[in-house]
């Protein structure tokens, strides 16, 4: 061993030997802080509040595509449910039959077609759809009917027979037409 | 350089899940009902004026019946976006008539009677007289007293000198009176003229001579 190795040796010694502090020294120094404005920290900047920090949101790739599927299941099902709200109108043909509290009584729908096979009503309560409210044939005759639950409001409808011929109600007012099919027209009170 | 092509990758994805919902958007603003049914450009030319209801507040389940009315009876799409297009003017016209309060059944009865002919000044009045009951009936009754050939000025005019008198049913049995007399051979002016009278008569006639119950006057058999 040298004697710089020594020297070096009791060097580390020295360093390695706890270093024992007067236990009031912590006190005494914080307390000088305390009273001597110019040793006092910096206290101008505030913490920021939570909505102030800076968020980190790590996303896997997958996570990723999870979290816009979720977003666009969202947006759609918003915007569809927008479309279908707004001012409602004409309650479709099935649903509750009452409005407001208020009972409205079921309007039937008659054709007398001896010699169909199908009958079918379509107008706006059905959202003008063939196979939603087909007639049923009186046992033995050729009157053909179906009733259906209409909330207040005027409705256009016609009958369609055999799936291809259009016929008015003979019975109902006549409503005008812009494609070429005759149309009826029946009238709920109550709104 | 593992992170570097981590980053990349999860930007790409991104990006993907963001041109998705941009795509998303568009498809979700159509109507359902419609969108498999009218081709393009009409679909679009469609959920334009559905768009606009919207915004103008207007219900736009009767314009959506409107164009599937098209739709069932085979018309040309551009014929349906044209019919679509009319009845939101006509709803828009009744509503300026009627008011905010306006309901829908009212707003399409009132675009019925302003297509048959009557003027928004005339449904105008009708409310202000019948301000705590549903017009529906009375203007439905308007449009169709047109429709079976009575002038519309004398209908407005049957429809109006009844407004503060009639129930509903008052109304109805007075339309029915008329179109069965046309049905007869009648001419549409002279019926309505014979049932107004009778109808404005039992308005004037004492209470016990009516037949009066529940509030409402019973139709003459």
């Amino acid at each position: 061993m040298t004697e710089s190795d020594e020297l070096l040796d009791r060097i580390l010694t020295t360093l390695r030997e706890p270093v024992y502090l007067d236990p009031g020294l912590t006190d005494r120094v914080m307390a000088t802080i305390a009273t001597d404005p110019a040793l006092r920290p910096v206290a101008a900047i505030p913490r920021p509040r939570w909505w102030q920090r800076r968020w980190t949101i790590s996303l896997s790739p997958l996570g990723g595509l999870a979290a816009a599927a979720c977003l666009t299941g969202i947006v759609g099902a918003s915007m569809w449910a927008r479309s279908r709200s707004a001012v409602s109108g004409p309650t479709v043909a099935g649903t509750s039959p009452t409005i407001a509290g208020v009972a409205t009584p079921p309007t039937q729908f008659v054709l007398v077609a001896p010699a169909a096979r199908v009958v079918s009503v379509v107008g706006d309560f059905n959202d003008w759809n063939l196979a939603a409210t087909p007639l049923a044939r009186e046992a033995g005759g050729g009157v053909w009917w179906v009733t259906v639950p209409l909330t207040p409001g005027r409705y256009r409808y016609a009958f369609v027979v055999d799936g291809t011929m259009w016929r008015p109600d003979p019975d109902a007012p006549a409503a005008p037409d812009e494609f070429g099919r005759p149309n009826s027209v029946v009238t709920i009170g109550g709104l | 350089m593992g992170y570097l092509r981590v980053g990349i990758v999860t930007s790409v994805f991104v990006l993907i899940a963001a041109l998705l919902l941009m795509a998303a958007a568009p498809l979700a603003a159509q109507e359902p009902r419609l969108a498999k049914r009218l081709p393009e450009p009409a679909l679009g030319q469609v959920d334009a004026i559905l768009d606009a209801a919207r915004a103008g507040r207007l219900p736009t389940e009767p314009l959506i019946d409107r164009a599937l009315e098209g739709i069932a009876k085979g018309a040309p799409p551009a014929l349906i976006v044209a019919a679509v297009n009319r009845l939101r003017d006509e709803l828009t016209a009744a509503r300026t008539a009627f008011g905010e309060v306006a309901s829908v059944a009212e707003l399409v009865a009132g675009a019925s009677a302003l297509r048959a002919g009557a003027r928004s000044k005339d449904l105008a009045e009708l409310r202000s007289l019948r301000q705590s009951q549903s017009l529906t009936v009375a203007v439905a009754v308007l449009a169709d007293l047109v429709v079976a050939g009575v002038p519309a000025d004398a209908a407005t005019g049957a429809v109006l000198a009844l407004a503060s008198e009639a129930a509903d049913a008052d109304y109805v049995s007075f339309r029915r009176d008329v179109q069965r007399d046309i049905a007869q051979g009648a001419s549409p002016a002279a019926a309505l003229g014979v049932r107004l009278r009778t109808a404005l008569e039992l308005a004037a006639a004492p209470a016990g001579n009516q037949g009066t119950r529940g509030g409402r006057r019973r139709q003459k058999p």
